[in-house]
C-alpha cells in the first residue's frame, strides 16, 4: 500500500513537469517506467537525480529492435529512500544513433557510453574518451548490433577444429582409445 | 668439446633430467583458468614439491600456461612474450577453449584454436581442469621434457613463416619487433 | 627541479589476483600524476553469443562473467527471469539460494585476502586462506558438481537438493573457518607492516563515494551504511538476523576491516539458514527448455556480491532467445573511472593493493 503511494506520488511530479512522459505502473515489485524523447533524457535524469532522490545509477543498457530500426537506450535508477527502481528509456534512429553525453550527472556513466558507443555505434555528444575501449584495430561494425553475425565472421576468421559438427560421445571415443570398457555406474549417462 | 654421438645423448639426458625438474611457469595467466593456479599453487595441492613454481618475467620462464580463451587483443600480447621467452621453452594449453574454442566457438573475438598459432606442447582439459588435472597434465610435460620429445620451440621455428601467416591473419595492425633467433 | 614523467605499464598480465587488465602510468620518481586503465584483454562477447542461446543455454555462458564468485550472477539471472516470467519458487530453494551465495562469498573473500596480501609481498595469507577456500570449494563440488562453476541456481529453485548429511557438513567447516579467521587475525590484522602499508591510502571520501557511484564494501568502508541484501531485499534476507559493517576511514584498512567482519556475518547467516531451512520442494519445474519462451518485456534483478551490485537486465521479444541481457558488474565502476582518479597522487608500489581493495575484476567489465 505504502509503495503503490509512492509510486504515484513519483509519477504525478514526473508527469507535470515532463508532459509526454509516457508511464507504465503495473509491476508487482517496486519498479517504475517511464518512456521519453531523447531530447529531454538529461533534464529528466537530473531532475530524478537531484529533486527526487534517485541518486543511484544502477545501469545504462541498450536493445537493438532491428525490425522496427530503432535502438533503444534505458538508465535504471535506485533511490535508497524510496527504495523504488525507475527504468528511463527512449528510442534512437538506427541509423543516426545521436544522444547526448551523461557523464556530468554520474561520473561511472562514461564507462558505459563509450562501451555503448563502441558496441552499437552510439554517437554521445562531447563524450571525451579514447576511441577505442575493450576491441582493439576493429574493423567490422558495431558487434552487438542484431544484423552482424557472430558465428559467420568466426568461421571465416578463425581456424576451427573439426569434430564438434558430429556431437560425438567423448567416453566412448575415449575408452575405444585407450582400450578400457565404460564402468557400469557410468554407462547410464552415456548415449 | 662433445664430439661423438654417445656423449651428446648423455649431455642431453642430463639436461633434460635437470629441466624437467625445474618447470617456471610465466604468470600470465590469460583468461579464467587463472583461478584454478592459485589452489594448485598452495597448501593442498602445492605444486612447488614438483619443482613447478611461478616466475615473473617471460625471460626467466619456462613454461608459458595459456589458461583459458585467447583473444585477438590478448594474443598479440602472447605472442610477444613467448618471442621474448628464451630456450628452453614449452606453451601447456590450458582448458577447452584452447584446444577448440570450448563453449566460445563462435565468439567474435576469440580464436578457437591455440596449435594454429603457438606451438603447443601439452593441452589440459576440462572447463575449469581440476588442480589434479593441471598437475597430470605438467608430469606429462615434465615426461615429454625428459624424454627430449617436448620440441615446440623448434617447431616454431623451423615453421615460423606458417605461424606468422597465422598469426597476421587474426591480429590487422602488426606493429611487433621481427626476432631473428 | 622538476623531474620528468616517465610512462610506466603496469600490465596487461595478471596484476595481482585480479585479472588481465592495463593500466598505464605517468610517473614522477615514483608519484603517480595520471593513469589511463585500458581493457578488453578478456572479452568473449558473451551477451551476443547469448542472442543464439536460449534462456536455459545462456546459463553455462553466465557463470563465466566473473571466475571468482559466479554464483551472484546466476542468482540475478535467475531472478531477472522469474521477475519476468512471474515463476514461484519453493521456499526450501530460497534458503538453499542463500547459503550458496553466502558460501560464494565466504570462498571470494578467502581470495581477497590472499590477494589482499599478496599485492603487499605478504605471501604466507595466500597460502593459508587460499588453501583453506578448497573446503569450501569442496562442500560446492558435492552439491553442485564443480568447484569453480556450479550454474546450480536455476529459473524457478535450484539444480537438485541437498545430499544427505550436506548441511552437518557445512556447519563443521564453519566452525573450523570460526576457529582459522582467528588466525587471520593475527596474521594481518595484528601485522604492522600490514597496517601501514594501508592507512590513509587510496582514500575516497563519502561524497566522493556517492559522486561516483561506488557500491558494495567499499561504499561501506566510506561510512555509508547500504547494502541491497538490506535496502532492496531478495529471496529471505529479511527474515534473517545479520548486521552490515561500516567503517569511517575509506582507506584501504577500513575497507579490509568491513570485509573481516563481513566474513564473520556470512557465517552467521549460514548456519541460521541452515537451521530455519523448510522440509517441501526444491523447484518449480520449467517446461521445456528446448521450447521456453518467456513473455515480452525486460527485468532488472540485483545481488549483493563481494565486489557490490551485480545486476542482470535481461530483454525479451516472446521468443526463446534472449533478446538482450545485459550484465552491470560493480567493477564497471570501480576499475574505470574511480581507479584512474583514485591513483593520482599516490605511490607506484601501492597500486596493487588499491586495485585488490576495490575488488577490480576485468572479466565483468568486459564479458
Amino acid at each position: 500500500m505504502q509503495e503503490k503511494k509512492i509510486k504515484n506520488k513519483i509519477i504525478k511530479r514526473v508527469k507535470t513537469n515532463f508532459k509526454d512522459a509516457r508511464d507504465r505502473n503495473d509491476f508487482k515489485y517496486n519498479r517504475l517506467d517511464f518512456s521519453v524523447k531523447k531530447e529531454i533524457i538529461p533534464s529528466v535524469l537530473f531532475y530524478l537525480k537531484d529533486e527526487m532522490g534517485f541518486i543511484h545509477l544502477s545501469h545504462i543498457s541498450c536493445v537493438d529492435w532491428l525490425e522496427e530500426g530503432e535502438l533503444e537506450v534505458v538508465f535504471i535508477l535506485w533511490s535508497p529512500e524510496e527504495k523504488i527502481k525507475v527504468f528511463v528509456r527512449t528510442r534512437l534512429d538506427r541509423d543516426n544513433p545521436v544522444m547526448d553525453n551523461l557523464d556530468m550527472i554520474w561520473r561511472q556513466a562514461n564507462t558505459y557510453e563509450r562501451e555503448l558507443r563502441e558496441m552499437y555505434g552510439i554517437q554521445f555528444t562531447g563524450l571525451e574518451a579514447p576511441d577505442e575501449f575493450i576491441l582493439e584495430d576493429w574493423q567490422g561494425p558495431p558487434p552487438m548490433r542484431r544484423d552482424f553475425d557472430t558465428e559467420a565472421y568466426s568461421n571465416e576468421t578463425y581456424f576451427h577444429r573439426p569434430g564438434r559438427e558430429d556431437a560425438e560421445d567423448v567416453r566412448e571415443t575415449i575408452t575405444k582409445r585407450s582400450g578400457e570398457d565404460i564402468p557400469d555406474f557410468a554407462k547410464k549417462y552415456s548415449r | 668439446m662433445i664430439n661423438d654421438k654417445n656423449s651428446q645423448k648423455i649431455v642431453d639426458f642430463i639436461s633434460n633430467w635437470a629441466r624437467k625438474h625445474s618447470i617456471w611457469v610465466l604468470g600470465y595467466g590469460t583468461g579464467c583458468g587463472a583461478i584454478e593456479i592459485p589452489p594448485t599453487m598452495t597448501s593442498r595441492y602445492d605444486a612447488e614439491r614438483l619443482g613447478i613454481r611461478g616466475a615473473a618475467t617471460p625471460r626467466q620462464a619456462d613454461v608459458l600456461l595459456i589458461t583459458g580463451y585467447l583473444t585477438t587483443k590478448t594474443l598479440k600480447r602472447v605472442i610477444r612474450v613467448y618471442e621474448q621467452m628464451q630456450d628452453p621453452k614449452y606453451v601447456v594449453g590450458f582448458g577447452s577453449c584452447t584446444i577448440n574454442g570450448g563453449m566460445y566457438y563462435d565468439s567474435y573475438n576469440t580464436i578457437n584454436v591455440l596449435d594454429k598459432y603457438l606451438p603447443v606442447d601439452v593441452y589440459i582439459n576440462g572447463c575449469m581442469p581440476r588442480p589434479e588435472a593441471v598437475l597430470s597434465g605438467f608430469g606429462k610435460l615434465q615426461q615429454l621434457i625428459g624424454e627430449g620429445k617436448a620440441n615446440g620451440a623448434t617447431k616454431y621455428k623451423e615453421n615460423l613463416e606458417w605461424y606468422r601467416a597465422n598469426q597476421k591473419k587474426v591480429i590487422p595492425n602488426w606493429v611487433m619487433p621481427e626476432y631473428n633467433w | 627541479m622538476r623531474e620528468k614523467a616517465t610512462t610506466l605499464y603496469f600490465g596487461p598480465q595478471h596484476p595481482g589476483i585480479t585479472g588481465n587488465m592495463m593500466i598505464r602510468l605517468k610517473v614522477e620518481g615514483d608519484t603517480i600524476v595520471k593513469a589511463t586503465i585500458e581493457v578488453g584483454y578478456l572479452h568473449r562477447g558473451f551477451e551476443k553469443l547469448q542472442e543464439k542461446r536460449n534462456w536455459l543455454q545462456s546459463f553455462t555462458l553466465l557463470c563465466r562473467f566473473c571466475v571468482p564468485e559466479p554464483d551472484p550472477v546466476e542468482e540475478s539471472y535467475a531472478r531477472a527471469v522469474e521477475l519476468l516470467e512471474g515463476r514461484e519458487v519453493p521456499e526450501r530453494a530460497k534458503y538453499i539460494r542463500v547459503m550458496m551465495l553466502e558460501l560464494a562469498r565466504m570462498g571470494a573473500y578467502m581470495l581477497w585476502y590472499g590477494g589482499q596480501n599478496a599485492s603487499l609481498g605478504l605471501y604466507t595469507m595466500g597460502q593459508w586462506s587460499v588453501g583453506d577456500r578448497n573446503y569450501i570449494l569442496d562442500l560446492f563440488e558435492e552439491l553442485t558438481g564443480g568447484r569453480i562453476y556450479h550454474m546450480y541456481i536455476w529459473p524457478g529453485g535450484v539444480r537438485r537438493d541437498l545430499p544427505e548429511g550436506f548441511a552437518d557438513k557445512v556447519l563443521r567447516t564453519m566452525d573450523y573457518f570460526e576457529k582459522r579467521l582467528k588466525d587471520y587475525d593475527d596474521l594481518m590484522f595484528s601485522s604492522t607492516i600490514f597496517r601501514k602499508r594501508t592507512q590513509g591510502i587510496g582514500i575516497i571520501p563519502k561524497e566522493k563515494a556517492v559522486e561516483w557511484g561506488v557500491v558494495g564494501p567499499v561504499l561501506r568502508g566510506s561510512g555509508i551504511h547500504s547494502d541491497i541484501r538490506i535496502d532492496d531485499p531478495y529471496e529471505v534476507y529479511d527474515k534473517l538476523d545479520f548486521i552490515v559493517p561500516t567503517e569511517e576511514g575509506g582507506d584501504i584498512w577500513s575497507r579490509a576491516l568491513v570485509r573481516r567482519q563481513e566474513v564473520r556475518q556470512s557465517i552467521h547467516i549460514i548456519r541460521q539458514v541452515i537451521e530455519k531451512m523448510p522440509q517441501g520442494e526444491y523447484y518449480n519445474r520449467i517446461p521445456n527448455p528446448l521450447k521456453w519462451a518467456l513473455p515480452k518485456g525486460d527485468a532488472y534483478a540485483r545481488t549483493e556480491a563481494v565486489r557490490g551490485e551485480v545486476g542482470m537486465y535481461i530483454v525479451s521479444d516472446g521468443s526463446i532467445h534472449p533478446r538482450r541481457t545485459h550484465f552491470r558488474g560493480a567493477a564497471y565502476v570501480h576499475a574505470i573511472t574511480l581507479l584512474e582518479n583514485l591513483l593520482v597522487g599516490e605511490n607506484i608500489s601501492d597500486v596493487a593493493a588499491i586495485m585488490n581493495s576495490l575488488g577490480t575484476c576485468p572479466p565483468e567489465i568486459e564479458r
